[in-house]
């Protein structure tokens, strides 16, 4: 992976099991993630569930990182920053399309980052989310690496 | 259905306080787990990481396990929603920091002050809050920022 790569799509349908789930795991209790008891009528994909994208779309595009598979890299990474705009809730029954880039690759203080940036649409182009992320490659720091 | 958002006006200063839970083994897993099901869409249970395993994250290079740090941008997320419920869902943001490792018995707290409010042409308050998680003594292991932009009331 490096800067300026650009990430093959992820699609996918959003489920009330995915969105119930993930609230649950999390102890989200708020009812409109876990029915469609909502303003809206119809049940709501948490808005952080764009990081479960993340996951889908590196495990799609990076051999390496697929740990939704279970896999295991080199070395385990660490999340450092997480940055989500939202514009409109995703709501069960609708297909999602997950987009992005890999926009810089760098090291700082003797450890290697690397930053996304992510866009999720709807399949008829209502734009959910966007968002950015930093995260730390390798824990230990790399010796005379600055 | 339950309510979120229903907190009111809120001037520069006012503070949000989410939810204080320590962070324990099974709240990993919990999160853990949840997070591989929804990318799956079927029920999964994580397995060896430096969430979960020790001597792993020894391995790592860390001094023990270490929480997820979208457990702490959860919390503070569902704080967001609690105060400005569907607003925050159309047009809110949330910028989290993992700037201190979360250790298991830790108590974490999820806490937020609102730094500016401006009111747009629209009639909108535009929000900007400072967020943070902190443990028991105050220290901050998370932080960040929100905003969120909150439609005129009919």
């Amino acid at each position: 992976m490096e800067a300026g790569d650009v990430f093959e799509p992820v699609e996918y349908v959003v489920t009330p099991f995915i969105c119930s789930e993930y609230a649950h795991g999390v102890e989200e209790n708020c009812e409109w993630f876990h029915s469609a008891e909502t303003p809206a009528g119809r049940q709501i994909r948490p808005p952080t569930m764009i990081h479960v994208d993340k996951m889908r779309i590196l495990e799609k595009n990076c051999r390496k990182e697929q740990r939704v598979s279970g896999a295991k890299g080199p070395h385990a990474r660490i999340h450092y920053e997480y940055h989500a705009r939202h514009h409109s809730p995703a709501f069960v029954g609708e297909r999602l399309i997950v987009s992005g880039r890999i926009t810089d690759k760098y090291v700082k203080r003797g450890r290697t980052y690397i930053d996304y940036a992510l866009e999720v649409r709807t399949a008829d182009g209502r734009l959910v989310t966007t968002y950015t992320d930093k995260t730390l490659l390798k824990y230990e720091k790399e010796a005379g690496n600055d | 259905m339950t309510e979120a958002g229903t907190s009111g006006v809120l001037g520069v200063g006012a503070e949000l306080t989410g939810p204080a839970r320590v962070m324990t083994s099974e709240r990993i897993q919990w999160y853990d787990s949840a997070m591989l099901s929804a990318a799956k869409g079927e029920l999964a249970r994580v397995g060896t990481n430096i969430h979960t395993d020790a001597e792993y994250a020894k391995s790592q290079g860390l001094p023990a396990v270490i929480a997820d740090g979208m457990i702490s941008t959860n919390w503070l997320s569902s704080m967001m929603l609690t105060h400005f419920g569907m607003d925050y869902l159309e047009r809110g943001e949330l910028r989290t920091k993992f700037i201190k490792p979360i250790f298991l018995g830790t108590l974490v707290t999820a806490r937020g002050r609102v730094q500016a409010v401006e009111r747009r042409e629209s009639g909108a308050l535009s929000y900007t809050l400072e967020v943070w998680c902190e443990d028991e003594k105050g220290v901050k292991l998370t932080v960040g920022d929100a905003r969120v932009e909150v439609a005129p009331r009919r």
